[in-house]
């Protein structure tokens, strides 16, 4: 690769940066849709009753068992057959959301029941509900325990949400679609830079979460894992 | 300055009123096919196939939206309901003909062969036994090699797009590829002295716009009414001579000056005849 070719790229660079935005606003609406999901679906799968249970069960299966572009297309083309009409975006966000929130909450299983059964126990004992001794005893915990589970979740639905552009989504992949279309010899370039583009913000999240996890530590708690 | 905003505030209300009054169709197109469907530089939707649309809706009285769509998504999309015509340089087939429906054609494009710079490879060559020929996924060109050249020895390699099909040839992985002609010679003009045409296919193919089966809107009508009457304006003939043949950045720049004369002032031929002055040398 000739080294004048990056000169050629910089000017697309605020156009890619510009669908890179799109990008992050499809993360953070997926990633919030998916954690509160995916925390009621763990905590009916490890509190709820059998029955409801199962049904939380079928949901993972359902969810981690489709591939994501095979959801997208269903929920984009899908829903719109029963006369709902959501936009490109709102699909995406939908379906990736959604499919996160089956992984997000078998890593908040994981994290419920790594909570020692005897705090349960205790807790009832001194006169908590079930309930609130699942918020105010498990929850708090639990969820310190799932971050670092979490942030490779993060890592993983930031790089899915280029999928969206299948259905039509203008994100960063569609920008560079486009820069290529008019300039075939840069489509190299294009795609190294994006590469560059996600490894950097890859980072600065992973980042973030690991400073939370350092600030959200609560000394002694890890040696019950 | 405030009469000056008070009047465009008026004239922005008054062509609200009017739009208002016609109905508004979502035209969609894989936008990232030029010089039929491009994003400018600046970020404007251009290309031949939109600027037709654009003129027939002012012709015929309607509004559009363009939306961009990937390609294999849009017939799925007007089967869906999610948009109302299809402007993407569809080749008529009648496999598709039994989804949905296609209007008269409008463009004839054969396919053309690309090759290495310097190979010395000719039609007969690349169509012979063990040569790998690449060609984008669900387009012609590569129904043309399965149909075609598979059966005399050929191996098939398609892909997403056709720039990464270029780089493999590039790359020395493919012999050939076989795509329409005016994006191969825009192909060309961009690897100058890397690629080059080694011949053209005649596959008499055609383009259509396509809408919905059975044209429940009563689209196809107008369509043709407006191509029509571009061609006796002599609007599509100078629509033809300024979108294939110059450079992309030059026609992006004429467009970007003329193109209000199609939006604001609806007038398609002084549109038309501002584009190819502006062009030419």
């Amino acid at each position: 690769m000739d080294l004048s070719v990056w000169t050629e790229v910089a000017p697309h660079v605020p156009v890619l940066l510009r669908g890179l935005l799109v990008n992050i606003q499809l993360l953070l609406g997926l990633i919030s849709l998916g954690l509160v999901v995916g925390v009621v679906t763990a905590l009916i799968e490890v509190y709820a009753p059998r029955p409801v249970g199962i049904v939380a069960g079928a949901y993972t299966w359902f969810f981690r068992g489709v591939p994501e572009i095979v959801l997208l297309f269903l929920f984009y083309f899908g829903l719109s057959q029963f006369g709902v009409p959501v936009s490109a975006f709102f699909a995406a966000v939908l379906a990736l959301g959604l499919r996160s929130s089956a992984y997000q909450a078998q890593i908040f299983r994981g994290a419920f029941q790594s909570i020692p059964h005897g705090q349960m126990m205790a807790a009832r004992a001194l006169g908590l509900g079930r309930l609130r001794a699942i918020v105010h005893v498990v929850l708090p915990q639990a969820l310190r325990l799932s971050l670092a589970g979490w942030s490779n979740e993060f890592s993983s639905v930031l790089k899915d949400t280029t999928l969206a552009w299948g259905i039509g989504v203008v994100e960063i992949m569609r920008q560079a679609s486009y820069i290529r279309a008019r300039n075939f010899t840069l489509t190299l370039p294009i795609y190294v830079t994006v590469a560059l583009m996600f490894l950097v913000l890859t980072y600065v999240g992973n980042l973030a979460i690991g400073l939370a996890e350092r600030k959200l530590r609560v000394p002694g708690l890890e040696g019950q894992r | 300055m405030k009469v000056v905003g008070v009047a465009v505030l008026m004239a922005v209300l008054l062509a609200g009123c009017l739009a208002l009054g016609q109905p508004k169709y979502i035209v969609l197109s894989d936008i990232a096919w030029a010089p039929f469907e491009w994003v400018s530089e600046k970020g404007a939707y251009l290309g031949f196939d939109l600027d037709v649309m654009r003129a027939i809706a002012i012709l015929e009285g309607f509004e559009i939206e363009l939306r961009d769509t990937p390609f294999d998504s849009i017939i799925p999309a007007i089967i869906a309901g999610r948009g109302d015509i299809g402007a993407s340089g569809f080749t008529i087939t009648e496999e598709r003909a039994l989804v949905i429906n296609f209007s008269e054609a409008y463009w004839d494009s054969n396919q053309a062969v690309v090759v290495r710079a310097g190979s010395g490879l000719d039609l007969d060559m690349v169509a012979s036994p063990g040569r790998l020929v690449g060609a984008q996924r669900g387009t012609t060109g590569s129904f043309w090699i399965e149909d075609e050249w598979v059966p005399l020895g050929v191996t098939l390699v398609e892909y997403e797009t056709y720039p990464e099909a270029i780089l493999d040839l590039l790359a020395g992985r493919i012999d050939g590829i076989v795509q329409d002609v005016d994006p191969s010679k825009m192909a060309v003009l961009q690897y100058k002295g890397q690629i080059e045409i080694a011949g053209v296919v005649d596959t008499g193919e055609q383009f259509g716009f396509l809408v919905a089966k059975d044209d429940p809107k009563e689209l196809l009508p107008r369509i043709h009414r407006g191509v029509a009457t571009l061609k006796d304006l002599g609007v599509w003939d100078l629509l033809i001579e300024a979108y294939f043949g110059p450079s992309l950045g030059a026609i992006e720049s004429a467009w970007e000056k003329c193109i209000d004369i199609l939006l604001v002032d609806r007038d398609p031929l002084r549109y038309a005849q501002c584009l190819t002055a502006e062009l030419r040398p």
